[in-house]
């Protein structure tokens, strides 16, 4: 049902696209297609072929106060935690969200975008990762997530990141969370299996800094509520 | 009937399972999530809300929900139940004092309609500790005798030294795979 219900909104867009995009494809709607649209829905963002320019969504978006607060990499061959980075309680005087920062010899540096400025409406919907090129050899690995909810109630939580290296889809991730509790702080590790790169991707990727770039959707009830964006490097210092 | 048939099918293909650990406050159920997980046990805090693993445990992928026992959240329990393979009930030995509470809890969510086809596993844990109620205890205390509608067992561990935890976790896939994967 919801299906047919897509494909018609989507018939909708696709006639605005036709004028400005030669190379549509009814399979991948293109980000502009998407900026139209009053509600982006999880069948939406996995049809995009390529990472988007601009947020989907505005931080405002978020109005369950979803607030990731912890994010963490194990290496699940050897057991031991990569990195660590986490929020630090909103009652502690720090300096305006700067990650508490755990590192191991695979990532060189990490940058978040924060900012004491209330006025930069995309403070920390970004982060930048430098690994060094081993992490490319990982095969599986944990990543885990805290997040805390507000007030109400979410009955439907869902989550989707797309990976991609230049204009190459490399993996793509859904997962669905379900309910969350009000006022709860939940976790959830997910295991990444890393998919196979050839030996030529790889040197490609470290030889072309932040071209690895993902998108993570996140969605209530069907509807994009959170966007946020990161890139990669590998070619980071290897005598740490 | 169809439908059910292709519902198993599919899941027969991902061999995923989704295991529900509950229990009231203070049982143990991070610290066995955590070390099915190979992760400290030292310090863990107060669930309040859920964490989620996956498991990869042979062939199977177990997907972990560890949702907080706490009385204000037990309500909250009932919006987790939906395509629960498998229970996890933990129960702390030594709280005698709230074996009472632990065994309505328990009887609740076994009279659940939508956990009818899941498998349950009570833990008794802190097996180890001083003052731990033995199993016959447990078994008497928690009216384990009444479940005549799941398979069940009862197994002694202590998750804080793995002691017993993964056999007792392989009962439960077994269980469960003989049910959802055979057809």
């Amino acid at each position: 049902m919801s299906v047919v219900m897509n494909s018609t909104r989507n018939s909708g867009s696709i006639s605005n696209l036709t004028q400005s995009s030669d190379d549509y494809d009814e399979n991948c709607l293109t980000e502009e297609g998407l900026l139209k649209k009053s509600v982006i829905s999880p069948e939406d963002v996995l049809k995009l072929n390529r990472i988007t320019k601009t947020y989907l969504c505005p931080p405002e978006a978020n109005v369950y106060d979803i607030e990731f607060v912890r994010f963490k990499i194990r290496d699940l061959e050897s057991g031991t935690v990569l990195f660590e980075i986490a929020k630090p309680p909103p009652c502690s005087n720090s300096e305006e969200g700067i990650p508490i920062f755990q590192s191991s010899t695979l990532l060189d540096s990490l940058e978040m975008e924060t900012s004491s400025e209330e006025s930069d409406p995309n403070a920390g919907r970004f982060v930048r990762y430098q690994f060094t090129p081993h992490f490319l050899k990982l095969k599986t690995v944990g990543a885990t997530v805290e997040f805390t909810v507000g007030n109400h109630p979410i009955s439907n939580f869902r989550m989707i990141e797309r990976h991609y290296f230049k204009e190459k889809l490399l993996k793509s991730f859904d997962f669905e969370f379900g309910f969350c509790i009000p006022n709860s702080c939940n976790t959830c590790e997910h295991i990444y299996h890393f998919p196979k790169l050839s030996k030529s991707l790889v040197t490609d990727m470290i030889n072309h800094p932040y071209e690895t770039r993902s998108d993570s959707f996140y969605f209530v009830n069907g509807e994009l509520i959170m966007h946020n964006k990161a890139d990669y490097s590998y070619n980071g210092c290897l005598s740490i | 009937m169809g439908f059910q048939k292709i519902l198993k099918k599919m899941k027969a293909k991902e061999k995923e399972m989704r295991i529900l650990i509950l229990g009231l406050d203070n049982a143990g159920k991070t610290t066995v999530l955590k070390h099915l997980n190979n992760e400290d046990t030292t310090t863990i805090s107060p669930t309040l809300g859920f964490n989620i693993k996956t498991i990869l445990y042979g062939d199977y992928k177990l997907n972990m929900w560890d949702v907080g026992g706490q009385k204000s959240l037990r309500s909250y329990w009932k919006n987790y139940f939906e395509s629960t393979d498998g229970i996890v009930w933990v129960v702390d030995s030594v709280d005698a004092r709230r074996l009472d509470d632990c065994c309505r809890e328990l009887h609740f969510l076994i009279e659940e309609e939508r956990l009818v086809g899941a498998s349950v596993l009570i833990l008794a844990n802190k097996a180890d500790l001083p003052g731990a109620a033995s199993l016959e205890q447990i078994r008497e205390r928690l009216e384990l005798d009444r479940i005549t509608t799941h398979h069940w067992k009862i197994v002694r561990v202590s998750a804080m030294t793995g002691e017993n935890v993964v056999p007792a976790i392989s009962w439960l896939v077994n269980d469960i795979s003989q049910r959802i994967f055979t057809f």
